[in-house]
């Protein structure tokens, strides 16, 4: 329950500023911009899947991390085990591992791409996942070679209405 | 590769199973009891048969949405016991993951039953030479083998039961697993037994059995040991290692004081324990821990003896040969170096070297040592990019000793 307000949090945070960007571009003309930017303003936050894993897209690179959720159910997780820089692959394959209370979670690229970085402070220290899931404890990189794909990962919203479709 | 039992405990169950849903007019498909005992007659080194209809998976099936999993009702979802008929710990392995990788599980549920020859199994991220003495064990004839799922290293042999639980991952529970494992000892032995926090079901704080799990999408499962009369002078001495220092970041082994349920009652064994947890299993409800008697083992699938066969399972050649190889089970160890104190001594006095190995995917990386002014000289050695093993660290350990007591003090008086 304590994930779900957390959620919540971040759902407010989201729409409260996505209003304040409206609101900083107040002339009419410029309804083109205002429209971009609320499209740019999504791809900078975390689109999600319903395996829990989250990405967060800059230009042609996105980073992949675990929700909040999903650090919650897993427990402290005491190895991590991620792709290798170079690495090329295919939405959904499987490219890593995370081990917590004896049990090992797969972790699933959420799009197509090649692996560019993978975050060796979790390599090392892997209880980052659990402190800071959506900052330090991101998990790797890798460049967008299909697009298409960010569109139909869930949004914020949409990822908070999935947790509780699962809960029921 | 693997025989198939047609004599002893196994052949023994099933007969007696079968006759007990026939006693009952219970009209179960042939296939459900397919194995040894219908194939008795026509049974060629080629022929092993087909496999059960129930095998026959249809990924796009797979395709339900999660939340959609989790409203399957209690009623539409059957349970079956496999058991294997190998004792191979590589060809167990990868039956498992085979079912893992392509069974669908929506509903049916599945138990799969275990036993091995001895070896040591090692969780997916564990480093073997932590764990046991890697040496020791080949020269024992004792197997080690890496596992696909999480946790610690164990011991297996004849006298220890696996079982596997196997559920779409929505309906992974192992609280539930592990009071069927609980509830069964005391249904027929009256053995009462605990489940700790680490999830070991456990006796005056003695582990009877082991957890560990893996997870992915859509399936999940969750495995355990069960020690019906292992051997412990064995279990003991294959779990211990070479006394030097490792350092490394993964995951590590909690031991833990071990009871056989032999000592506790007499009467238990493998097989006896296989009928017992499968009974357990087929007359609980699959949604909840609740006991639905003979009506509901009637509603299940029940026993299936299992042929982990090309035939049968389609691929678990290829999935047995990649668990067997070293890259597996030796060049998935995460990074590690291992450190040892060496004295050499000069005419008069003794300097005390750290030596340091590196070593990454299984292969000696780098070779240091610390000098006494804690400087770190690099070694150049033949075993460099060679597999490591305990052998080769003590080879390097007397190379150094024999040859280079003369360098190094040059080494240092250089400095």
């Amino acid at each position: 329950m304590a994930s779900m307000t957390r959620f919540a949090r971040f759902g407010l945070q989201f729409t409260n500023v996505a209003a304040k960007t409206l609101r900083v571009v107040p002339n009419p003309q410029c309804q083109h911009w205002r429209a971009f930017n609320v499209s740019s303003l999504l791809l900078a936050e975390r689109r999600y899947t319903e395996k829990h894993e989250w990405i967060s897209v800059e230009g042609t690179t996105a980073t992949v991390g675990i929700s909040e959720y999903a650090q919650d159910a897993l427990g402290d997780v005491v190895f991590a085990q991620l792709p290798e820089p170079g690495t090329a692959l295919q939405q959904s394959d499987e490219c890593g591992a995370l081990e917590s209370v004896k049990a090992a979670s797969e972790v699933y690229s959420p799009l197509s791409g090649k692996v560019t970085e993978k975050n060796d402070e979790v390599e090392e220290t892997p209880g980052l996942i659990n402190s800071s899931c959506y900052d330090k404890g991101w998990l790797f990189k890798l460049t967008v070679t299909n697009p298409a794909e960010i569109e139909k990962l869930m949004s914020e919203e949409q990822y908070k209405e999935f947790l509780k479709a699962a809960e029921h | 590769m693997n025989t198939i039992i047609t004599k002893g405990y196994k052949r023994g169950i099933h007969k007696c199973l079968y006759s007990v849903f026939e006693e009952a007019h219970i009209n179960l498909p042939r296939q459900c009891f397919h194995s040894n005992y219908k194939n008795q007659n026509n049974r060629t080194t080629n022929n092993y048969g087909l496999p059960p209809s129930s095998f026959v998976t249809n990924s796009t099936k797979n395709n339900l949405k999660s939340s959609n999993v989790t409203k399957i009702s209690d009623g539409n979802i059957r349970k079956s016991v496999f058991i294997s008929q190998s004792y191979d710990v590589f060809t167990n392995l990868a039956l498992e993951d085979w079912l893992y990788r392509n069974f669908d599980f929506s509903y049916h549920h599945v138990l799969l039953l275990w036993v091995n020859d001895p070896c040591v199994v090692i969780g997916r991220h564990q480093n073997p030479f932590m764990e046991t003495n890697v040496s020791k064990l080949n020269s024992n004839d004792v197997t080690i083998a890496r596992r696909n799922s999480g946790g610690g290293a164990v011991y297996h042999d004849r006298g220890n039961l696996n079982c596997t639980f196997f559920t779409p991952r929505e309906r992974y529970d192992r609280k539930y697993n592990l009071n069927i494992l609980t509830r069964a000892l005391f249904r027929e032995w009256a053995i009462k037994s605990e489940i700790n926090k680490r999830d070991d079901v456990c006796i005056n704080e003695k582990k009877l059995s082991g957890t560990a799990a893996k997870l992915g999408y859509p399936n999940a499962y969750h495995h355990c040991t069960l020690l019906a009369n292992t051997n412990k002078l064995n279990l003991g001495n294959c779990l211990s290692k070479e006394e030097v220092n490792y350092i490394s970041n993964s995951t590590a082994s909690v031991r833990s004081p071990i009871k056989n349920l032999c000592e506790i009652n007499r009467n238990v064994n493998t097989s006896q324990l296989i009928s017992s947890v499968g009974y357990e299993y087929l007359r609980t409800f699959a949604t909840e821990l609740r006991d639905g008697g003979n009506q509901q083992i009637m509603k299940q699938r029940g026993f299936q003896l299992i042929n982990p066969t090309e035939k049968w399972f389609p691929g678990i050649g290829n999935l047995r040969t990649e668990f067997k190889s070293w890259e597996w089970i030796y060049g998935k160890t995460p990074k590690f170096s291992v450190e040892k104190e060496i004295f050499l001594k000069d005419q008069d006095k003794e300097h005390k070297m750290i030596l340091n190995v590196q070593v990454e995917k299984g292969l000696i990386h780098n070779v240091t040592i610390t000098m006494p002014n804690r400087e770190q000289l690099p070694v150049v050695s033949s075993l460099q990019c060679k597999c490591y093993n305990e052998e080769n660290l003590s080879k390097i350990i007397n190379a150094l000793k024999l040859a280079s007591t003369d360098n190094i003090m040059q080494a240092i008086n250089s400095h």
